[in-house]
């Protein structure tokens, strides 16, 4: 098989112009990121150095140096030979000791500070697509919150649940906002689906659903007022896990 | 009818206009593919998804003929057509360059892009007519607010497909803009479904749906040619033009 072109939508997220300063580092975080949000699959080889790094617009020898600290990370591997190449090694269903672990590297501020974010693009979101949703656009994201409903993994919730805010996202007509929630899962996507006892998951898709119905209804205030809460709740639910960290 | 009715009907006439060029180019896609099928089948086996690779060239002069309105353009399959692939979107698109679009088909996979619900798929499918779906956030090809013109693609009486182009709402809008704000009233440009696709006034923005709910916005629907003008077609495109008085 030959190595696999990045689709469009993944090379977008990941070639946007980097910023100055510390480029191996941005490179590899980029590439971990799409790695987390499963927009680089688990077994796919990259693209060639050269051809990875003009879309970077790096040297290959930044590239490599990427690369390199992708593999201290275990989220890539490098093998030799005609069919070598480096490949995504992607957590699948990771332990939770490893999930815990980006967790660590997070303060208090910033996880209120992410929370904060999200609840500012899902409330928004939640309440245009409120006002502008069709019927056809509620059906979809009754479909994602059933695939959440019906998730096995917890990748699967994940990316259900992923899809559910894209969507909001979508019908409320605006692909900025669309823009902002697929860059803002791409960063907290490891780290809402912690492992969580079965009241929380089911408390979690209860929420999912009231926040459906108050967009089908068109009731804007509703919506935006669930999106936020359904935020909070999550952001204060990784708080309490960060915060068991510290604990002795 | 006044001459302002005259000056929205020809308005919609024109964007119609547009769009229909497009939907002729889409077909000519189709066409190549029904030919591309029926000489698969001719040599006695089922097309292949290799073979589909030919329509790369057409759907590059279609997209340089639309250049600047049609933003991709591309075949997708009804299931089991092919004989190595279930499903299967061959789709160009891109603004310098083409680039192919890759999806993930693999229904077993979280991220299966099933494309045989979504509108543009569906209706021509359902209609054995042309369909006009959006505006809506593409979020998986143009990452823009896009409209999906699709028409069926039959093969010996079956339906195999669709052909298809995308044309960005950004585009349509400076196309019917001028004319809008000749108008001199409140007046949009609305999808079938009453989606706000270009406005002349910040009060009614593009987004949001027209229904009985916004009655105070005064807006009524603006007959077409076809309605005041014995003998003029009919256009293509399901919007319709709302204005104030």
């Amino acid at each position: 098989m030959p190595p696999p072109a990045l689709t469009t939508v993944r090379a977008r997220a990941l070639f946007a112009p980097l910023d100055e300063g510390g480029r191996a580092e941005t490179v590899a975080r980029r590439l971990a990121k799409a790695i987390r949000l499963g927009l680089l699959l688990d077994g796919e080889r990259l693209p060639a150095e050269s051809h990875l790094a003009g879309q970077f617009g790096v040297s290959t020898v930044t590239l490599r140096e990427a690369l390199a600290s992708l593999r201290q990370m275990g989220l890539v591997e490098t093998r030799r030979g005609r069919r070598g190449g480096s490949f995504v090694r992607a957590p699948q269903e990771p332990q939770s000791a490893r999930l815990v672990r980006p967790l660590h590297l997070l303060s208090i501020h910033e996880l209120r500070d992410m929370g904060d974010h999200r609840a500012a693009v899902a409330g928004a979101a939640a309440k245009l697509a409120a006002e502008r949703a069709l019927p056809p656009d509620v059906a979809a994201l009754r479909e994602y919150a059933g695939r959440l409903r019906g998730a096995a993994t917890l990748t699967e919730r994940r990316r259900a649940d992923a899809r559910i805010h894209i969507e909001i996202a979508a019908a409320a007509q605006s692909p900025r906002l669309t823009r902002a929630e697929m860059d803002l899962w791409s960063e907290v996507g490891d780290l809402v689906w912690l492992p969580v006892p079965d009241d929380v998951v089911t408390a979690i898709t209860g929420e999912h659903e009231a926040l459906i119905d108050a967009i089908e209804n068109r009731d804007a205030e509703q919506a935006r007022r669930a999106a936020e809460q359904h935020v909070l709740a999550e952001t204060g639910r990784l708080i309490e896990v960060r915060l068991g960290l510290c604990e002795p | 009818m006044t001459s302002q009715n005259e000056l929205a009907a020809s308005l919609l006439a024109g964007i119609s206009g547009q769009v229909e060029q497009v939907l002729g180019s889409v077909r000519q896609v189709g066409e190549a593919m029904v030919a591309i099928v029926a000489a698969a089948r001719a040599a006695g086996r089922a097309p292949r998804r290799g073979d589909l690779a030919a329509l790369r060239p057409l759907v590059a002069e279609v997209l340089r003929r639309h250049q600047g309105f049609a933003a991709g353009a591309g075949v997708v399959l009804a299931p089991d057509v092919l004989a190595d692939a279930p499903l299967c979107i061959e789709w160009w698109w891109g603004r310098q360059g083409l680039e192919k679009l890759e999806v993930d088909l693999d229904p077993e996979s979280a991220e299966f892009y099933d494309y045989t619900t979504l509108e543009w798929y569906r209706e021509p499918q359902r209609t054995g007519e042309h369909s006009v779906a959006g505006p809506y956030v593409d979020y998986i090809c143009t990452h823009e607010y896009t409209f999906t013109v699709s028409a069926p693609v039959v093969c010996a009486g079956r339906f195999a497909g669709v052909a298809a182009a995308d044309i960005l709402a950004e585009q349509v809008e400076r196309m019917v803009l001028p004319g809008l704000s000749m108008l001199g009233r409140p007046a949009v440009l609305a999808s079938g479904d009453g989606r706000v696709i270009a406005s002349n006034t910040a009060s009614i923005l593009p987004g949001m749906v027209l229904s009985s709910r916004d009655a105070d916005t005064g807006l009524r629907p603006v007959p077409g040619l076809a309605a005041v003008q014995p003998g003029h077609p009919r256009t293509a495109l399901p919007w319709t033009l709302h204005s104030q008085g």
